[in-house]
């Protein structure tokens, strides 16, 4: 922006002088944040310590002492938790300030930490063995506790990921691409079911308004996991049709939340799986000319810029 | 020469775009922006992101399905007309752009554009390949110049960044060509070259017209990457070995190799210094990078094997340096601050949780094969195990 816009905003009076005052020791760096710059060494930092200081027990086990590492790292976890309930702000259920800049960092640390604390003792102790699906929900509930206490999206989706993980469900972009996003197959149904209670859950949490601002984070895992449910089972079952209803009913769910909540994410979603299975509908159909092919990639591609052009008004954030 | 894009609407939408940031810091109310808005209307369709994505990707599938039909058509014409069908194509698809879209349905960046825009130059400069016999210097130029008329004609960031791209690989195409010393002096031409086209456009950005400053911040953060590039010791030893054929045997080393190292620590410290003197952003963010880039760079020729310890000690200096600094910028410091003063549109919380989400390994799981389904939502550390 050139300097004299903001004296034009200011003499045709749309902002007070305090606000220009503010706004043009920005514009001019007067002042100069480097607010990002430092958050993202600072993530750096967190996520080179703790994997180094996790290969680095691993390695010393022998000499260090099994006991003493895994004190070590249960005095550090609690160190975090500690500082996040003393410096925390009270419970809210909107969106919370965090008090200082690392406040949110900590908060992370500490579930990551929490994390190495409990793979560490399973390596030692091997107690989990019996019961490692109830230590990932144990996991999972500890992360949504902390989530919801510290206001932490990062934390939440850690959360989701466990609880996911404790249904079998893997959420990683690598897994999907691989297609392993189900460790058994008989998976698409619990991916289904579970997509389809945690959004009706978040859904309700919205409307309690209680942290509303997670639940944008809930409904995008929640569209992942119950889209590639419907895709598996569209793919390779004998009852495709009810999968393909499935996803069409997805589609519509994604498309009423994209315009309720105005976050178009969902609208892609909505067209990529819609788009995907309407052409596998196609291809079952067993067309063979190419020239019907281009024609239906041309017309129903075109035809649909042309539908969110026209109604452009639906579309907008503001 | 001029964007196809009205300028006055242009700045206004420019405006309005800062003005929501101010809006969402809570420095002016939504009276004041809804007033700005009336202030500084402009007609331009600009779809969110989002909207901006799917219109790509639609677009694109349309167009295939264009092209596919056309191709159906001129299957068996040769290859001398298929190139020169593929020019005319591309030029009329670039008309389309510009008259239907552009200008008469007032489109700025809204997916279509961009879309239209790269198939047409990609079809431009694939039918100069196919009449050349894919000569690279005729793709190469052609590139440089279809895609530095559509980083002009339509702002676009895209088109600024692989222009430049092909420029360094024309460069460095034509030394590698005329072979023996000429390979050997490379990175200095390429850190000569790109020095000056820094210096010309820092000195385009400091002036009036603000109108390309995005493309202009991508163009200065990718001439500083190369110049760092070109004078970093693993770049140069890597590419040495890989395109010049050169033997590197136990005591030998690159030619000039004391000039590499030094410029593999000296440039991002140079970078750091006049970026927090200038108080350039750019400047500042390259050089993180380019330091980053230089401890690895020292680290892959002269680790001491102690990968683990590295990690933690670099750990806790990162965070020990953010900390301090968040600390000691409380207050300003020569006008520093680590206060977010104005929140930038890619500040985004969702991302942030998403990146977080993926790289701290929230669902790798401890390799025991004794387990079934359930995985841990395991932090970095369970690597080791």
């Amino acid at each position: 922006m050139k300097p004299e816009t903001l004296q034009e905003l200011r003499t045709q009076n749309l902002i007070t002088p305090e606000q220009f005052q503010k706004i043009d020791t920005v514009q001019t760096k007067k002042i100069f944040s480097v607010f990002y710059e430092l958050r993202i060494i600072l993530y750096l930092g967190i996520v080179l310590f703790s994997t180094g200081i996790g290969w680095l027990i691993y390695k010393n086990i022998g000499q260090l002492g099994h006991y003493a590492s895994l004190g070590l790292l249960i005095i550090t976890t609690f160190g975090c938790f500690y500082y996040s309930f003393k410096k925390g702000p009270p419970y809210s259920r909107g969106s919370v300030k965090s008090p200082t800049v690392y406040f949110d960092y900590v908060v992370l640390l500490g579930c990551l930490l929490f994390v190495s604390v409990l793979g560490y003792a399973q390596f030692l102790f091997h107690f989990l063995d019996e019961s490692i699906q109830e230590v990932t929900l144990l996991t999972a509930v500890i992360f949504f506790a902390t989530a919801y206490r510290f206001d932490h999206v990062g934390v939440l989706s850690l959360a989701v990921t466990a609880f996911a993980a404790f249904w079998g469900i893997r959420i990683s972009p690598q897994q999907w691409s691989s297609s392993e996003i189900f460790s058994q197959p008989n998976l698409k149904i619990a991916a289904i079911v579970l997509g389809f209670i945690v959004s009706i859950v978040a859904l309700i949490l919205d409307r309690r308004k209680i942290k509303p601002h997670f639940t944008v984070t809930y409904i995008n895992f929640c569209c992942l996991i119950f889209f590639t449910g419907c895709l598996d089972g569209v793919f390779d079952s004998s009852t495709s049709g009810l999968y393909i209803l499935l996803t069409g009913m997805g589609c519509a769910g994604a498309v009423y939340f994209a315009f309720l909540n105005k976050s178009f994410l969902f609208l892609l979603y909505a067209f990529i799986f819609g788009y995907i299975v309407a052409t596998y509908l196609l291809v079952k159909l067993g067309i063979n000319e190419p020239v019907l092919w281009f024609l239906y990639l041309m017309s129903s591609c075109a035809g649909f810029v042309w539908f969110i052009i026209r109604f452009k008004n639906f579309f907008k954030r503001n | 020469m001029k964007p196809v894009y009205n300028l006055d609407s242009l700045t206004n939408l420019h405006l309005v775009k800062e003005a929501i940031q101010w809006h969402k810091q809570g420095r002016i109310s939504r009276e004041q922006l809804d007033q700005i808005r009336q202030a500084y209307p402009s007609s331009f369709y600009h779809p969110n992101f989002f909207i901006r994505i799917l219109l790509f990707a639609a677009t694109c599938i349309a167009l295939s399905g264009l092209v596919g039909l056309l191709a159906l058509f001129f299957a068996q014409a040769d290859r001398m007309t298929v190139s020169a069908l593929c020019i005319i194509y591309g030029v009329i698809s670039w008309v389309v752009v510009e008259k239907v879209f552009a200008e008469k349905n007032k489109h700025y960046k809204s997916g279509v554009n961009e879309a239209l825009l790269y198939h047409s130059v990609g079809f431009i400069v694939g039918g100069v390949a196919g009449l050349t016999g894919a000569d690279i210097y005729a793709v190469l130029i052609s590139l440089v110049i279809v895609l530095s008329f559509a980083a002009f004609r339509f702002i676009d960031l895209v088109s600024t960044l692989v222009a430049l791209c092909s420029i360094a690989a024309f460069i460095f195409y034509s030394f590698y060509r005329l072979g023996g010393g000429f390979q050997q002096v490379i990175p200095l031409v390429m850190i000569v070259c790109f020095s000056g086209v820094y210096f010309v456009i820092r000195k385009a950005r400091a002036s009036e017209n603000k109108t390309w400053d995005n493309c202009l911040v991508i163009a200065e953060a990718f001439c500083l990457l190369v110049v760092y590039a070109s004078g970093n010791y693993l770049v140069v030893r890597e590419l040495s070995v890989a395109l010049l054929n050169l033997n590197i045997t136990g005591g030998q080393d690159i030619p000039l190799a004391w000039l590499f190292y030094f410029l593999t620590v000296a440039v991002p410290g140079a970078y750091l210094y006049f970026g927090i003197k200038k108080k350039d952003i750019v400047l500042i963010r390259v050089s993180l990078v380019a330091i980053a880039f230089a401890v690895f760079t020292f680290k892959y020729y002269f680790s001491l094997g102690h990968h683990e310890i590295t990690l933690t000690v670099a750990g806790m200096c990162l965070i020990g340096i953010a900390a301090w600094l968040f600390h000691f910028l409380k207050t300003q410091k020569n006008g520093y601050t680590a206060e977010n003063v104005l929140s930038e549109s890619w500040g985004n919380v969702n991302l942030a949780a998403y990146v977080i989400s993926q790289t701290m390994g929230g669902n790798k799981e401890p390799e025991q094969p004794t387990q079934t389904g359930g995985t841990f939502g395991g932090g970095g550390s369970t690597e080791g195990f």
